[in-house]
């Protein structure tokens, strides 16, 4: 046993002793003990150095609002730093360091800043180190950031697992305290859905620590006893060691589960953390209360801890805080730890009492100083003596542990994450819950209500309520007399405390302290939100859950207003920090995002294709031969086989929409700028969609397949937005219209067969006669493949400016197909193409892509004109095209751009100047959107938009490439390179 | 973190399955005056409380839906088809209860 | 006219034909046959008499699924040709249009003790049997990929997803099945 370990009680196994290391030293502790517990059981009271001031510190509090006694946790891929000591589960193996020291915890360099602390107070950075400006970055910023700092992030991947779900329920109950298990047992009993979440990794909240008796049972046993009933009711979810961090809406609740955080190891098959988002039709807060410190000299001084904290480390762990103990209150649950002292035969030295008029009902033998305040501590490392002011007398007393109870703070965090105001209450000298909250209540302390038995019924009463609304009846549970119970009355903020000498923190983890809020006042910024960022109280990891109130209380008295004028500053979610892990879940690194997959893939894969996401897709880019030693070798053969043989390309990623109904040609018509009324069955026809404001949407086919079946193709940019588009239409616009849509990219395997051999080739696998007057250039039909043994989709269309077909089978048949195209295409020279050469062959022919089509474009300005019609009497963008800005003769319009010097290349994205101009932006012409070199032209071809671009063919022009700085003279030119006549598409 | 957008064909669904596109405007005749276009492509009201607008299921049954939203809570009040206010849930989904 | 004519052996190939199946006493995953899947396009507002589309339907329970308004999945674990579709989508006319998915979405199948436990790790949607009935359907996302699901049976689910999300998807439901095919 050390010195702090009482030797009989609390809830730990004292036959499962524990080893873990804290700084390396080899430590001990029981299964049931925090870390912190286990700490002090050890004697360790220095735990951490602060944050600025590199001051010792220690244990402050027993839950999730600790500022103080933050380590790392772990080595490490697990590394975890900034880890609460008091929330941190004890196993086997624990690796704990401390935090903001160097070279060691007990001497530290950085707390020099102490001796410099009249210097550092609030807005010293920002006023010391204004100037000179450069040395904020070289040496300001970087010493600070060494300086300060809380623990270090590993620099190598977590390699634990993180999971995402979610959960459904008639009634979320946040906090497993007595009002909360009160509240559980009511609605499970009563057949509700319920989930009862807790950030402990044992439900029951203050009960653990409490010495009353319920219904002639110990308070422990009544949880044990209350969870048994819970775990037997299938319709009961309990969810422990789950913080509910934040209230959404739609009364979605988001918590975090530390599945496996208190394992050395954990198990593969399970995530370590799993993010909850629980839909509930109700909840119920029962989170409790905070337990406000004293703003006194002195008060982080390890050994000055959190009076509620201190009755839990000495009733659930079985730690004496040590062995001469004051407590300072200014109410009377300051007496409940003095009775728990005193039966483990620890008299406290002195409880000094702030009020002169107190009359608990207390029995024990401690001296009680009314009308008295703990002014200042003292200590070094550990805390050695407390400065008693009453009536302008000091007196100083020895202890070595001095517990503080200003009062309570509802935990009503969650309620506020909506929108709604804390109110400010004198009679509770608290902030509440906003009042008109829906989908949620509150019950027990957080809701004001004091004392065990008042928790109980009050959780009870609050779920049967809320049961009731939704039409479940519900009997309040019950749990029988309460003895021992300590209902404290409201207390009376004690805020600012006289004769302070020493540094008197409001905010420990940011090392905030008394004086600060003096000077933000005393400079203008005394306006809470201004106060928070002048001095960065509650800014902190632990969003300052001490500190705030009693900032605001120090604001309020030293502006002479009362809190609820001083008001807060927001509450957001988190609650607590959740860590990125359980954000992302199980979306990081190759499952960050879903692959979508070709039906070709595996047979580009096989021959070799180097592949490129699109969206979520994967291209096949090229695919490189032997002796091949760079893509452009690859992509010219590419290019080069399909203009003087026949290529294969998948293109199965463009989108396709069916498009059926016995109004498909009339929504067609107002889909699409040109007319589609007349097209004949069997054909395809090239449309283009504008948007309402006159632009151009996309690009596309759509065939007409039987009097009322259409089929459409978009660009694969564009496949999500021009279905969204479409079903919008549809829908919205014109639901007079019968037409129906569904999407069936998915269904096809779609191959670009393009090349002058195309035809032999295709013919070779097509039953039906493919000869120019059977199937002439824009035929789109179903046709029977391989003697009918297979059907599919053949359409006439060219991409590249070469005889070109599009052949769509089902997908589960591509891989075969695609397979036998390319042996009978063998003899004829096939060989499959990936986007690249895609690329380059639609620049060539100066086909255009959402490089042209980016939005500024309008039909006239692609050279579309005639494909905007003049006589339908409406179509998407109708109204908007003839703008005056959209017909302005000196708008960009597209143009082929060459080098003068074909040894010489440009980029796209270049601007465009005349000749010799010099580069302003008042010179700017217009630039380059699409750029790749021609094997066919031999040189670096590119497409432009530029202004009056169609009736400046043939001029020079210098290519300005602003961010490389280099010039490229050039030559404006018609935009298609090969072909002009169009002689290869029907041949 | 999560929010749920009502969808009256299939229940309460988190915003991620839907695209919004803005506010539930009618749709001008082609011929109707220069401004009214004007004011359906460009101009929006931008209120602060409870505003139309137009949502898509799109990882869902794919209808366009008018929602009405409180844009300073986010609290929604109503979501109806955009084109079938009678089409009621019950032929949507099937068999659900 | 070319001379080449070549008749190649033509096999479909099944999206998930590298996925066996995942088995436990709690969780059973696994991929099923690309028979036949037929979207349904009626007019939105319509409801089709259901007998009609069973008519067409192979019979089986929960061949023909709901697809939100107006629209229906047929499925099967048989492939249907070419004239057997042809025949389908003309037995839909004039109320409703077939349009052949059979080779554009795959089905998984997720059943065992545990499989809503698996579902909402992925699934927004109430899985609980009161709110999700056999035979409900609807469309929805399982993590970031949107899939058709349909409860099948108190413990089994049928996932239809566009074939070029199945491998992904596949590897999603794999994962989150992973804390319970440990036995």
């Amino acid at each position: 046993m050390t010195p702090y370990r009482l030797s009989a009680g609390g809830l730990i196994d004292r036959r499962a002793p524990l080893s873990f290391t804290f700084d390396g030293r080899p430590l001990t502790g029981f299964a049931g003990d925090s870390l912190a517990s286990a700490l002090l059981a050890n004697g360790r009271l220095l735990v951490g150095r602060s944050f600025k001031y590199h001051r010792p510190r220690g244990i402050l509090t027993a839950g999730a609002a600790e500022p103080n006694a933050l380590t790392t946790i772990g080595r490490e891929g697990r590394t975890e730093a900034n880890s609460r000591a008091t929330m941190q589960e004890l196993y086997a193996g624990l690796e704990a360091r401390s935090q903001s020291r160097w070279p060691s915890l007990a001497f530290d360099i950085g707390a020099l800043n102490g001796l410099f602390s009249p210097f550092l107070g609030a807005g010293f950075y920002y006023k010391t180190f204004m100037w000179p400006a450069p040395l904020w970055e070289k040496l300001y910023e970087p010493f600070i950031r060494k300086a300060a700092g809380l623990g270090t992030a590993a620099h190598v991947a977590d390699p634990d697992a993180y999971e995402k779900c979610w959960a459904h329920c008639d009634l979320l109950v946040i906090g497993a305290g007595p009002a909360g298990l009160s509240a559980a047992l009511t609605a499970g009993r009563a057949g509700a859905r319920v989930v009862l979440v807790d950030e402990h990794a044992a439900a029951g909240g203050t009960l653990l620590s409490e010495t009353a008796r319920i219904g002639g049972r110990s308070a422990p046993d009544v949880v044990t006893q209350t969870m048994a009933e819970l775990e037997t009711l299938a319709n009961v979810t309990i969810l422990l060691r789950t913080t509910a961090f934040g209230w959404y809406d739609g009364n979605v609740f988001g918590a975090v589960e530390r599945v496996q955080k208190h394992v050395r190891v954990p198990a593969v098959a399970r995530p370590v953390e799993r993010l909850w988002r629980i839909v509930a039709r109700k909840a119920l807060l029962a989170t409790g209360a905070e337990e406000r410190p004293l703003v006194f000299g002195g008060n982080d001084i390890p050994g000055v801890m959190m009076a509620v904290a201190m009755r839990t480390y000495l009733n659930r762990y079985g730690v004496a805080p040590g062995r001469q103990v004051a407590i300072f209150t200014t109410n009377d649950s300051g007496y409940a730890l003095a009775a728990d002292l005193e039966a483990q035969g620890i008299t406290p030295v002195a409880i000094v009492d702030s009020r002169e008029d107190a009359a608990p009902l207390y029995t024990g033998k401690a001296r009680i100083v009314k009308g008295a305040v703990v002014s200042d501590a003292q200590g070094g490392k550990a805390l050695s003596s407390i400065t008693v002011l009453r009536n302008g007398q000091t007196e100083t007393v020895k202890v070595d542990a001095l517990a503080m109870a200003g009062g309570f703070s509802p935990i009503i965090h969650l309620a506020c994450h909506r929108g709604g105001k804390p109110q400010w209450s004198d009679v509770q000298s608290a902030f509440l819950a906003p009042g008109d909250l829906i989908g949620l209540d509150l019950a027990g302390a957080v809701a004001t209500t004091a004392g065990i038995a008042a928790c109980l019924a009050d959780g009870a009463r609050k779920a049967a309520a809320l049961l009731d609304e939704m039409s479940i009846n519900a009997t309040p549970a019950s749990f029988g007399a309460v003895e021992g119970d300590i209902v404290s009355a409201p207390v009376r903020p004690l805020w600012t405390i006289p004769g302070v000498k020493g540094k008197a923190f409001v905010d420990f983890q940011n090392d905030v302290h008394r004086g600060d809020f003096d000077l933000a006042v005393q400079e203008g910024y005394g306006h809470v939100e201004l106060a928070k960022r002048y001095t960065t109280n509650g800014m902190a990891t632990d969003q300052g859950k001490l500190s705030n109130v009693n900032a605001i209380g120090l604001l309020a008295e030293a502006r002479g207003l009362s809190p609820a004028d001083v008001g807060t500053t927001t509450f957001r979610p988190f609650y607590t920090p959740v860590s990125f892990g359980a954000l992302a879940g199980p979306h990081h690194g190759h499952d960050f995002q879903p692959v979508r997959r070709s039906p070709l893939h595996d047979w580009a894969r096989r021959l070799g294709a180097t592949f490129v996401e699109t969206g979520l897709w994967y291209r096949s880019s090229f695919f490189p031969r032997a002796g091949e030693t760079t893509w452009r070798e690859s992509v010219d053969r590419e290019v080069l086989n399909v203009r003087a043989h026949a290529g294969l390309c998948d293109v199965s990623m463009l989108g396709k929409i069916e498009i059926c109904g016995h109004d498909a040609a009339e929504f067609l018509n107002r889909v699409y700028s040109n007319a589609f009324l007349k097209l004949p069955v069997g054909k395809a026809r090239y449309g283009l969609m504008l948007r309402e404001d006159g632009m151009i949407y996309d690009d596309g086919t759509t065939s007409r397949l039987s009097e009322h079946h259409y089929f459409m193709t978009t660009t694969t940019a564009y496949a999500a937005g021009v279905m969204n588009h479409l079903e919008f239409c549809a829908q919205v616009l014109w639901p007079d219209l019968d037409v129906r849509l569904a999407s069936s990219t998915d269904q096809w395997a779609q191959m670009a067969i393009a090349g002058p051999k195309a035809r032999l080739i295709l013919q070779a696998i097509v039953d039906e006669d493919l000869s120019n007057d059977a199937f002439p250039f824009l035929a789109a039909r179903e046709v029977s493949l391989f003697g009918g043994a297979l059907h599919g989709r053949l359409f006439r269309i060219s991409f590249s400016g070469e005889l070109a077909y599009e052949l769509a089978v089902p997908a589960s048949y591509g891989e075969s197909v695609a397979e036998a195209l390319m042996e009978a295409g063998a003899p004829h020279g096939i060989q499959p193409y990936g986007v690249e050469a895609l690329g380059v062959l639609r620049i060539e022919k100066g086909h255009v892509t959402h490089n042209e089509i980016n939005g500024t474009a309008t039909a006239a300005d692609l050279g579309f004109g005639k494909m905007v019609s003049a006589t339908k009497p409406d179509f998407i963008g109708k109204a908007m095209v003839g703008r005056p800005g959209l017909v302005d003769p000196d708008r960009a319009q597209l143009v082929g751009v060459l080098p003068l010097d074909p040894k010489t290349s440009f980029r796209t994205g270049s601007h465009i100047l005349a000749h010799d101009a010099a580069a302003t932006l008042e010179n700017d012409q217009g630039y380059v959107t699409s750029s790749a070199y021609s094997p066919h032209v031999g040189s670096t071809i590119g497409l432009a938009l530029v202004k009056r671009g169609a009736s400046r063919h043939g001029e020079t022009v210098t290519i300005w490439n602003g961010i490389r700085n280099e010039f490229t003279a050039g030559r404006l030119c018609d935009p298609v390179f090969v072909d002009p006549g169009n002689e290869k598409l029907h041949v | 973190m999560a929010s749920l957008v009502p969808c009256p064909h299939c229940g309460a669904r988190p915003k991620e399955e839907f695209t919004i596109r803005g506010a539930a405007l009618a749709r001008p005749f082609a011929n109707a005056d220069p401004a009214a276009w004007m004011d359906y492509v460009y101009l929006r009201d931008n209120p602060r409380g409870r505003y139309e607008e137009h949502w898509h299921h799109t990882a869902g049954c794919r209808r366009w839906l008018v929602v009405t939203r409180d844009t300073a809570t986010h609290e929604i009040a109503a979501s109806r088809d955009a084109s079938l206010d009678t089409v009621g849930p019950d032929t949507a989904g099937g068999v659900r209860p | 006219m070319s001379d080449i004519r070549i008749t190649p052996h033509i096999t479909p190939r099944a999206a998930l034909q590298g996925c066996t199946r995942l088995v436990s006493r709690a969780i059973r995953l696994e991929a099923l046959p690309e028979g036949h899947i037929i979207h349904v396009l009626g007019k939105p507002g319509d409801t089709l008499p259901m007998a009609q589309l069973a008519a067409v339907s192979d019979g089986a329970p929960h061949a023909v699924r709901a697809a939100g308004p107006g629209q229906w999945f047929i499925v099967g674990d048989r492939a249907k040709t070419h004239f057997e579709l042809a025949d389908l989508f003309a037995a839909l006319q004039p109320e409703a249009f077939g349009v052949d998915q059979s080779a554009g979405r795959v089905r998984i199948r997720a059943s065992g003790p545990m499989v809503e436990r698996m579902l909402a790790k992925g699934m927004a949607a109430d899985l609980s049997l009161s709110r999700f009935p056999i035979g409900y359907a609807t469309t929805t996302l399982i993590g970031h990929i949107a899939a058709h699901v349909t409860r099948v049976g108190e413990d089994a689910f049928e996932i239809m997803v566009l074939r070029g999300f199945a491998q992904s998807l596949w590897d999603h439901l794999a994962r989150m099945s992973g804390e319970f095919l440990e036995d």
